[in-house]
């Protein structure tokens, strides 16, 4: 057997390589470009679906936001509105506590004054009483016998006018 | 458990069918090629002739290293993408999608968007190119070195070339030739005949030349050690010691960088011969002017 020569074309030679290239061609596309291509596929339909769950669930978590946020403006508002309501209430409740307080002092001045007049005018009455017998008393002496108060009572009465008055 | 060691006796049968053609074809070298003696260079040896009209069928070493490489790349593709995850991948998934999306992105990058399922064949270019130069390393036949076998590569992209030219009928085709001027036509078809030939002889002489410097390399280097180590005693004077460690630096270039290079070089020419043989504005017209004529025919009934 001998070599073939160095540079020599052979059409049968041509066309078995051309063949081989075509089933390589063939076995690469059958047995790595498919399994290979359809891994990624699903890889990549997997990515995309939990994409896509993520983004549902961020979605959610939004509006879940939302709703918590005006939650809590509307108890914000309502914490407010009870806070100031309490205040109001409170404040009415002190005033009426002190307008009564107020009256009810009035009332125990009055009520003192008008003890304190009643025990002037009865100290006064006491004091003339007294008067009235010291000078019965007094004139009894003074005229040695004695003087009766009723027969008198008209000059006792003028006289007690004049320190009343007096004393007013 | 007992799954998944039955997987991987799967596996190594799977690596055994890679290596073992290799291995088959270097035994098959050593038992019936006759050592070559000096400076020799011939083509691929022939194993046996079958009679065929027109030539006889050779089945020479670049046929057999060619299959052994096929069996070898079908074996590493089942291995590759056995067992293939969508979640949590292992290194070997990993390398075959790595193939697969470079591939993908090369085809992207160098080819209309009408040839998007151009991958799996340039990835075949690549890998037999590649691999059919790599053999080298072991010191058999690289089928690359046969021109023969890149001429078959060549032919079958110039069959595609005619192909996507006849995309826009055969009046289309005949027109492309008096682009841009009808005074270039001659030329034209030169260059139209040239493509495969460039391509085949580009490949098949890079790769040759490659065997070519590494035989006169160590030749040489045989020459030179008897020279200056000859005054050595005995047998060590007889054993080329300057043939050590030099051609291994040369073969890394020669062998492996330049298989690749060539590899990638045929890849893209073909992406690029395709890919600008199509005509896609015309085809995008024409087709719209038959969409047309159709709607125009189904309006008239």
């Amino acid at each position: 057997m001998q070599s073939l020569d160095i540079i020599s074309v052979n059409i049968w030679s041509v066309l078995i390589s051309l063949a081989n290239l075509l089933i390589l061609f063939l076995v690469i596309k059958k047995f790595l470009y498919k399994p290979v291509k359809e891994t990624l596929e699903k890889r990549q339909a997997e990515i995309d679906k939990q994409y896509e769950a993520a983004k549902k669930a961020e979605e959610s978590a939004n509006a879940n936001k939302a709703e918590w946020d005006s939650r809590m403006q509307t108890a914000q508002e309502t914490a407010d509105a009870m806070i100031k309501d309490a205040a109001d209430a409170a404040k009415r409740r002190g005033e009426t506590i002190l307008d009564d307080a107020q009256s009810r002092a009035d009332g125990i001045v009055r009520q003192a004054q008008a003890q304190a007049e009643l025990e002037r005018r009865n100290a006064e009455e006491g004091i003339r009483r007294e008067i009235v017998d010291i000078s019965t008393a007094l004139a009894g002496k003074i005229l040695e016998r004695e003087v009766k108060a009723d027969d008198h009572r008209v000059l006792i009465d003028s006289f007690l006018e004049n320190i009343g008055d007096a004393n007013d | 458990m007992s799954q998944k060691r039955r997987l991987t006796a799967v596996d190594i049968l799977l690596l055994l069918g890679a290596i073992l053609p290799i291995v088959a074809i270097i035994v098959l070298q050593i038992l019936t090629k006759p050592a070559s003696e000096g400076i020799s260079l011939s083509g691929a040896y022939i194993y046996f002739t079958v009679d065929m009209p027109l030539q006889p069928l050779y089945i020479t070493e670049a046929q057999i290293n060619s299959w052994a490489v096929i069996i070898t790349v079908t074996c590493l593709c089942l291995f590759l993408t056995r067992g293939m995850k969508v979640d949590k991948p292992s290194a070997r998934q990993h390398l075959a999608e790595w193939i697969v999306e470079k591939t993908e992105g090369l085809v992207k990058d160098n080819m209309d968007p009408f040839f998007s399922n151009y991958g799996p064949f340039i990835c075949a270019i690549l890998g037999l190119s590649a691999f059919s130069s790599l053999l080298s390393l072991f010191g058999l036949f690289p089928p690359t070195s046969d021109l023969n076998v890149v001429g078959g590569w060549a032919v079958l992209v110039f069959i595609l070339i005619t192909y996507y030219k006849f995309k826009c009928g055969p009046w289309g085709y005949a027109k492309s030739f008096a682009q841009p001027v009808a005074l270039l036509t001659p030329i034209n078809i030169i260059s139209e005949v040239a493509t495969p030939i460039s391509m085949a002889f580009r490949h098949y002489g890079n790769v040759l030349s490659g065997t070519v410097i590494s035989v006169l390399v160590a030749s040489g280097l045989g020459g030179l050690s008897a020279i200056v180590l000859g005054w050595l005693p005995g047998v060590l004077g007889d054993i080329p010691f300057l043939r050590i460690g030099i051609p291994a630096i040369l073969s890394i270039y020669f062998d492996v960088f330049s298989g690749c290079l060539q590899a990638f070089i045929f890849a893209m020419l073909t992406m690029m011969y395709v890919s600008g043989a199509f005509p896609a504005e015309d085809y995008a017209a024409r087709r719209a002017k038959i969409e047309a004529k159709k709607q125009n025919k189904l309006g008239g009934n």
